[in-house]
């Protein structure tokens, strides 16, 4: 009941991916999804962190990916497995656009953790 | 002929099956932007979202499916992301509070909430909505008039698996 009312929400599953082998060896791959229904953000940015905040490399088609509104978008992210005792943190974040009008814009963020769930 | 038709008759029931229907609740968080704010300009050199200053707060609602799982960080801002040229400097101030709960245990939320620099962590230990708004002022250095046009700052609201 709650979800039914949501209009303007950004969401992105799972919040614990699983690591799957790639066509690439050496290189892991972790399949999300990712679904837009904020009106005004049609772009979302893709990031890998290490448990300080500290950018990861790492590959995907897009960095930045083009969700319209109401749609869900599958995205893999491709990571070296000898990055992985490092990445902790793989999030999303809406960009926002520039208005003319005096205001604050909300940009929101969702993580998953990629060390698995909380002991 | 009997029989034959006896047997016929048994095979003419329709099939009977169980179509079984299975889901699963997995760990979820959805960041509801439900209302962007706006900036007062009470006087010359302050921007507020504050009501009080003619502004309006930015309010985010966080929906958690399961409890325990996630950690909501908002970060007021500490910069215009743009506005006219500036000269001075610009004090920033603001806080993120929760403002409503759909389970009467979030009320704690707001006591328990930790702020490191600019942001506000509130741990998200159970299952439901709440909504949080951030306070943001900006005043300009030496108390001078702000140059006129339109000033932009972007309020960073995250939902971290734990």
């Amino acid at each position: 009941m709650l979800w039914a009312f949501c209009v303007s929400a950004h969401e992105m599953t799972p919040a614990y991916p699983i690591l799957k082998p790639s066509h690439v060896s050496g290189v892991v791959k972790v399949e999300m999804s990712l679904f837009n229904s904020r009106e005004e953000i049609k772009y979302y940015q893709i990031e890998l962190f290490d448990l300080n905040w500290q950018n990861i490399p790492f590959s995907s088609t897009y960095k930045i990916i083009t969700v319209e509104y109401k749609a869900h978008k599958s995205f893999d992210v491709y990571i070296r497995k000898v990055d992985l005792d490092e990445a902790v943190y793989l999030c999303t974040t809406s960009k926002v656009k520039k208005t003319y009008e005096s205001s604050t814009l909300i940009s929101s963020r969702i993580c998953s953790r990629l060390d698995g769930m909380p002991a | 002929m009997k029989y034959s038709i006896a047997i016929l008759s048994l095979c003419a029931f329709p099939a009977l099956a169980n179509v079984e229907i299975t889901g699963s609740v997995e760990a979820k968080c959805v960041i509801q932007t439900t209302k962007s704010g706006s900036y007062g300009n009470p006087i010359a050199s302050k921007l507020s979202t504050t009501p009080a200053d003619g502004g309006v707060l930015p309010v985010m609602r966080y929906d958690v499916s399961i409890a325990d799982s996630y950690v909501a960080s908002i970060t007021h801002p500490t910069s215009f992301s743009s506005s006219p040229s500036l000269t001075d400097t610009v004090a920033w101030t603001g806080s993120t509070s929760v403002t409503q709960t759909s389970v009467a245990g979030m009320s704690a939320y707001e006591a328990a909430k930790t702020v490191v620099g600019n942001t506000t962590n509130f741990n998200l230990t159970l299952a439901g909505s709440t909504w949080f708004s951030t306070a943001s002022s900006a005043v300009y250095g030496s108390a001078k008039p702000l140059p006129g046009g339109s000033y932009t700052a972007v309020v960073q609201a995250s939902c971290i698996a734990k």
